[in-house]
C-alpha cells in the first residue's frame, strides 16, 4: 500500500502528541508515527527534523543527548510546559476541524 | 517570552554554529544507524540495510539543508551567502571594484567630514538649557546710517525688560575690562559684564561656588565668576579659589564661582571673567547713545522668533519715539544663528557641494553597475534557469551594492579624518573650540549615507538586471545588446552628472575670484613688519597722566634698536570694532546729528606715518596740534565723499555729540585714504581721527600700540614688553600680533571655502569625466560587431570616430547648458560667501565650460579612437 504524506500542518500536532507520552529521539518519533498511523503515514527526516528544530527554537520542546536502550547516543526530545499548552490548543482545534470536515462529507 | 526565546536561539545558532552543525550531523547519523539496525533485525544484510536507511533519509546533505532553511534566522544565512558571493565577485573583478570603491570612498568621505563639522557647529546642543528658545535682540539702526543689527543701549534694555510681552526674561552683557595683577605677570583677561539675570536666562550653572544675583549686580558688588580655563591656568584648579579675593583693574574682587569647561557665550569663546554690569542709574535712564550692549532673551512658550521680532520692533518704536529725534526699531535673531555667524553659510554651501559629489559618485556607480549587469546577463540567465526568483536576484544585486558601499564607507572614513582636521579651523571663534572626531553620530550618519548610496546606485541596475528573458539571455551568449532604451537611461544619467559637476565648477570658479579680490584689497596701510599690541590704560584715569604715560611709553619703544617708528591709536586697525560717534556739521540741526554716525579714533601724531597711511588732501597731525579751542580732525575719504562730494573738506568744522549744545567744534585739516579699520572684508565707514592730546572730551584712550620694525617683528616682543614695564611694571600688555597675522586670520575662512569648494569641484569634474568615459567605452565594447559591420559596409574609421565623439560631445553640451543655468541660480543665493564682492560670472562660466569641454573631449576621444581602430574582420569573427 502506498504510504501517505503527513497532511500540511498536522506534523507538529503529531510530534507533540507522541512526545506527550514520553521523551523520544528522532528515529523513535518516526517509528511511533508509522505504528500509530497503522502504517498509513510515513515521515522522512527531511520533514521531521526541521519541525523538531523549529519546535525546539520556539521553546515547545527541549532536547538532551542520552544513551538509548542499545547503548548509542541519541538526542531525546521532550515537551516543555509551553509545548503542553500548545498541544491542548492544537488538539481542540483539530477535533473541531475533523468534526467539521466529517460533517460536510457525510451531509453532502 | 517566546520571542525572546526565539531570538536567543537565533543568536545561539549564529554564535555556536559549529556545535549546532555537529549536533545535526550526529543526530542524522544516529537516525540512519538506528534505521539500519532495524533493517538488520528484520533480516537484511548490514550493507543493504544501510542503503535502505539512507534512501529513506533521502540524502543526508539535503536533509541537513532542509533543517537549516527551516530554522528561524535562516535568512541570516542567506544574506551571509549573498555577502560571500558579492565579495567573491569583487575579488574577481579588481578593476571594477577599485574604481567603484574609490569613487564611493570620495563621496562618503567628504560627506562624513562635512557632516561632522555641520554637526559640531549647527546641530549639537549649545551649553545652555533649552538653547533653541534663546534669542538676541538688536537695535535696528537702518533708519539712521547704522546697521540693521546694532548693539543696543542700557536704557533700551531696561525698557525692553520692563514692557515686553514675548520673553520670559532678557539679560544684557557689555564689554568688560579685567586686568589681573598682584601675583605673576600682569595679564589683561578677556572679560564680559553681565546682568544678574544672565545666568537664569541661559540656564547656566557654575561648576563650583555660585553665580551673582540681581541684587549684587544692582548694588555693584565686587564679585566675579571665572572660566574653567582661567581656573586651571592661573589658579592651579584648586577648589579654594571660591571665596578668594583677586585684583582686577587694581580693584579687589571676590571670586564666587567657576563655570564648567564647556560654558562660553558670545561674543568670544575665551571669556575668562564674568562680572556684574552694575549700570550706573544715570546710564540706565539716559544712556541712549551708549551702544555697546548685547542682549540675550528667552522666548516665552509658544512665541516664535518672528513674533518676538515684530513685537519688539513695535515696543522699541513706542519707547524711543518720545525720547529720541529718530525712533529706533528692534530685531530679534536666534542665538544659534549668531553663534554660527558667517560659518553658517559656508557650511551649508560646502555640505551641499559635498552632497553633489556624492550624487555624482552614485550616478557613476549606477552607470557602471548597469553596464556590468548587461555583461552579467548570462550569469543571471543561468541562475534564473535553475530557479532563482526575481526577488532573490534583486536582493542579491542589492547586497552586492551594499557590500560595495560598505567597503567604500570604510575607505571613506580613512579619507574623512584628515579632512576633519582641516575643517576644525572653520569653527567660528564665537563658539567653544571643537575637536571633530569620528563619534557615533558621525559614524551613524556615514553608515546611513552608505546605505542610501547603495540603494540609490544599486536599485535601478538591480531591477533592470533581474528583468530578463532567460532564453534570450542564454542564446545571446552574454554579450547582450542593450537596446536604445538602455542607452537613453545611461545618457540621461551622464547629462545629470555633467550638470552637477558644472554647477560646482562654476561656483568653485567664483570663490577664487572673491578670495583674490579680498587679498588684493588696499588696506590703506603697509602691513608688513608691523607689530600691534594692546595696553589697557585703566591705571591712568587722569587725562594728563595718561597722555604723559602714552608718550613716554612710545618714546621707550622707539629707543629699542630695530624699531623704525611707533604710534598709538584707540583701536588696533583691521580689528572689528565699531567704536562710533554721532556728529554734526555747521548748519545741521540736532536731529540731523542724531542720524549720522562715524567711527571715532584718537591717535598719536606718529600713528599715520608708522602704518604708512596715504594722505589725499591736507596734512597729518603735527606738533602744532596742541590742546586748544579749535582742535584738529582728520577724516577718511568715505567721510569726505559723504559731505563734501567734489570739493575739499579742509577747514570745515565738525561737532561731536548730538544732545544739547555740549561739545567741541573740530576743524578738518586732512583727508586720509581709506584704512580698513573694521577688518579686511568689512564695509568701509566714514571715520574721524583726532589727536589723543586733544581728545579729552570723549572717553577714547589710545591703548592700541603699533610698532614698525626693521627686522622680524615677533623677535621684538620681549624688548617691547620690557620697555613698557620699565615705566610701569603692573601695566598689562596683551593681544600681541602682527598686522599680517590679523589679515591672514581674517582671510582664513574665505581661503578655506575656496580650497574646499575647489577640491570638491575638481572631484566632481574627475568623477563626471570617469562616468562619461565609462559609458562610451562600454558602448564601444558592446557595439564592436556593429562597428565591424558598418566598416565592412564602407564606413571609414573617421566616420566611426566622429559618430562616437559626437555622442560624447552632445551629452556634455546638454549637461553644460543645464549646469550653467543651475550654477547662476545657486550663486545668487550665496551672497555672504562673496563678502559683498560681485564676482564676474561670465569668466567663471567660461572657465568651467572650457575646462569641462576639454576634460570631456579627452574622456570621449579615448573610446572613440578605440572604436575607429576596430578591425572589421576580427570584429565580425566574434559573432
Amino acid at each position: 500500500m502506498e504510504k501517505l504524506d503527513v497532511p500540511q500542518g498536522t506534523l507538529d500536532l503529531m510530534i507533540l502528541t507522541i512526545l506527550a507520552r514520553e521523551p523520544a529521539h528522532g528515529y523513535g518519533i518516526s517509528q511511533r508515527l508509522t505504528v500509530l498511523s497503522q502504517d498509513h503515514f510515513r515521515v522522512n527526516p527531511g520533514s521531521l527534523f526541521p519541525s523538531l528544530y523549529r519546535l525546539e527554537q520556539d521553546g515547545k520542546l527541549k532536547a538532551e543527548w542520552r544513551a538509548t536502550e542499545n547503548n548509542r547516543r541519541a538526542k531525546y526530545y521532550q515537551l516543555t510546559a509551553s509545548g503542553k499548552r500548545q498541544l491542548e490548543q492544537h488538539r481542540d482545534r483539530w477535533a473541531r476541524i475533523s468534526f467539521a470536515v466529517k460533517s460536510v462529507l457525510e451531509g453532502a | 517570552m517566546t520571542l525572546l526565546h526565539r531570538l536567543a536561539s537565533v543568536v545561539r545558532w549564529i554564535t555556536r554554529r559549529n556545535q549546532a552543525e555537529r549536533d545535526l550531523a550526529d543526530e542524522l547519523e544516529a537516525f540512519v544507524d538506528m534505521a539500519a539496525a532495524d533493517g538488520e533485525r528484520h533480516g537484511a544484510t548490514s550493507a543493504d540495510a544501510r542503503r535502505a536507511a539512507l534512501l529513506q533519509v533521502g540524502g543526508l546533505e539535503q536533509a541537513k539543508e532542509q533543517v537549516r532553511w527551516g530554522r528561524h534566522g535562516a535568512w541570516l544565512d542567506e544574506i551571509a551567502q549573498d555577502v560571500r558571493y558579492a565579495l567573491r565577485q569583487l575579488r574577481r573583478h579588481p578593476g571594477f571594484s577599485t574604481i567603484a570603491i574609490v569613487t564611493l570612498a570620495l563621496g562618503i568621505g567628504v560627506n562624513t567630514a562635512m557632516f561632522s563639522a555641520v554637526d559640531a557647529v549647527l546641530i549639537r546642543p549649545l551649553p545652555y538649557a533649552d538653547a533653541d528658545r534663546l534669542v538676541m535682540v538688536w537695535d535696528d539702526a537702518s533708519r539712521t546710517d547704522g546697521e540693521r543689527k546694532f548693539f543696543t543701549t542700557p536704557p533700551e534694555w531696561r525698557e525692553w525688560r520692563q514692557s515686553n510681552t514675548v520673553f520670559s526674561d532678557i539679560a544684557a552683557t557689555q564689554p568688560g575690562d579685567a586686568a589681573l595683577s598682584g601675583s605673576g605677570e600682569p595679564e589683561d583677561l578677556p572679560a564680559r559684564k553681565v546682568t544678574g539675570n544672565f545666568w537664569n536666562v541661559l540656564g547656566a550653572k557654575p561648576l563650583l561656588g555660585r553665580v551673582f544675583t540681581e541684587d549684587e549686580d544692582v548694588r555693584g558688588a565686587r564679585v566675579v565668576v571665572i572660566s574653567h580655563g582661567l581656573w586651571q591656568r592661573r589658579f592651579g584648579a584648586v577648589p579654594e579659589i571660591v571665596g578668594r579675593t583677586i585684583l582686577l583693574n587694581d580693584t579687589p574682587y571676590e571670586v564666587i564661582g567657576v563655570m564648567p569647561r564647556e560654558f562660553y557665550f558670545m561674543p568670544a569663546r575665551d571669556i575668562d571673567v564674568w562680572m556684574p554690569t552694575s549700570f550706573a542709574p544715570g546710564m540706565l535712564l539716559n544712556g541712549w547713545g551708549w551702544h555697546d550692549v548685547h542682549t540675550v532673551a528667552r522666548l516665552k512658550p509658544g512665541v516664535s522668533p518672528q513674533q518676538a521680532s515684530d513685537a519688539m520692533a513695535a515696543l522699541s518704536l513706542r519707547v524711543t519715539t518720545p525720547r529720541l529725534p529718530v525712533a529706533r526699531s528692534a530685531v530679534v535673531t536666534p542665538l544659534r544663528e549668531e553663534i554660527a555667524g558667517k560659518t553658517y553659510m559656508s557650511l551649508v554651501v560646502l555640505l551641499a557641494a559635498a552632497g553633489v559629489v556624492l550624487l555624482i559618485a552614485c550616478v557613476n556607480l549606477a552607470n557602471l553597475l548597469l553596464a556590468r549587469s548587461a555583461l552579467r546577463r548570462r550569469e543571471v540567465s543561468v541562475r534564473t534557469a535553475i530557479g532563482a526568483g526575481r526577488a532573490r536576484l534583486i536582493r542579491q544585486f542589492l547586497v552586492e551594492s551594499l557590500v560595495l558601499a560598505g567597503c567604500g564607507a570604510l575607505a571613506g572614513l580613512l579619507l574623512a579624518i584628515p579632512m576633519m582636521w582641516f575643517l576644525e579651523t572653520l569653527v567660528p571663534p564665537t563658539m567653544a573650540a571643537v575637536h571633530l572626531t569620528l563619534d557615533w553620530r558621525v559614524l551613524a550618519v556615514s553608515a546611513a549615507i552608505a546605505v542610501a548610496a547603495a540603494v540609490t546606485f544599486g536599485l535601478t541596475p538591480a531591477v533592470r538586471g533581474s528583468r530578463l528573458d532567460v532564453h534570450e539571455g542564454l542564446r545571446d551568449g552574454g554579450r547582450g545588446s542593450a537596446g536604445a532604451r538602455g542607452y537613453r537611461f545611461q545618457h540621461s544619467l551622464i547629462v545629470a552628472e555633467t550638470a552637477l559637476a558644472v554647477v560646482l565648477l562654476t561656483i568653485g570658479g567664483l570663490l577664487p575670484q572673491t578670495f583674490q579680490h579680498l587679498r588684493g584689497l588696499d588696506l590703506g596701510i603697509r602691513s608688513e613688519k608691523v607689530l600691534t599690541l594692546v595696553t589697557p590704560l585703566f591705571r591712568y584715569p587722569d587725562f594728563d597722566r595718561r597722555v604723559a604715560f602714552v608718550n613716554a611709553q612710545l618714546e621707550k619703544i622707539r629707543a629699542i634698536p630695530g624699531v623704525v617708528s611707533a604710534g598709538a591709536i584707540s583701536r588696533v586697525p583691521l580689528t572689528v570694532n565699531d567704536q562710533a560717534t554721532f556728529y554734526r556739521l555747521p548748519g545741521q540741526s540736532i536731529n540731523d546729528g542724531a542720524t549720522q554716525v562715524a567711527l571715532s579714533r584718537v591717535v598719536t601724531r606718529d600713528y599715520f606715518s608708522t602704518v604708512r597711511a596715504q594722505l589725499r588732501d591736507g596734512r597729518f597731525f603735527d606738533i602744532s596740534d596742541q590742546r586748544s579751542d579749535a582742535p584738529a580732525a582728520i577724516v577718511n575719504e568715505s567721510f569726505a565723499d559723504r559731505h563734501f562730494p567734489g570739493r575739499s573738506p579742509l577747514g570745515a568744522q565738525i561737532k561731536f555729540g548730538n544732545r544739547g549744545p555740549k561739545g567741541y567744534w573740530y576743524t578738518i585739516v586732512g583727508v586720509v585714504k581709506e584704512i580698513r579699520d573694521r577688518g579686511v572684508a568689512e564695509e568701509l565707514r566714514p571715520t574721524i581721527y583726532r589727536v589723543h592730546e586733544q581728545g579729552d572730551q570723549t572717553g577714547d584712550v589710545p591703548s592700541g600700540i603699533v610698532v614698525r620694525t626693521a627686522i622680524d617683528p615677533s623677535s621684538m616682543v620681549p624688548a617691547i614688553r620690557q620697555a613698557i614695564w620699565s615705566l610701569d611694571k603692573n601695566q598689562p600688555v596683551t593681544r600681541i600680533q602682527t598686522i599680517d597675522d590679523i589679515v591672514s586670520r581674517q582671510l582664513s575662512v574665505p581661503s578655506q571655502n575656496t580650497v574646499l569648494l575647489g577640491a570638491f569641484a575638481t572631484l566632481a569634474l574627475l568623477l563626471a569625466a570617469v562616468g562619461l568615459y565609462g559609458v562610451l567605452a562600454y558602448a564601444v565594447t558592446q557595439r564592436t560587431v556593429e562597428i565591424g559591420v558598418r566598416m565592412a559596409l564602407g564606413a571609414s574609421s573617421r566616420d566611426i570616430l566622429l559618430s562616437f565623439s559626437a555622442r560624447g560631445l552632445v551629452l556634455t553640451l546638454a549637461g553644460l547648458v543645464i549646469g550653467v543655468g543651475l550654477a547662476v541660480a545657486a550663486a545668487r543665493t550665496m551672497g555672504t560667501l562673496f563678502y559683498d564682492f560681485r564676482p564676474d560670472y561670465s569668466a567663471a562660466i567660461a572657465l568651467a565650460s572650457l575646462t569641462f569641454l576639454a576634460v570631456a573631449f579627452c574622456a570621449s576621444m579615448v573610446p572613440a579612437l578605440r572604436a575607429s581602430r576596430v578591425q572589421p574582420t576580427i570584429a565580425l569573427q566574434q559573432e
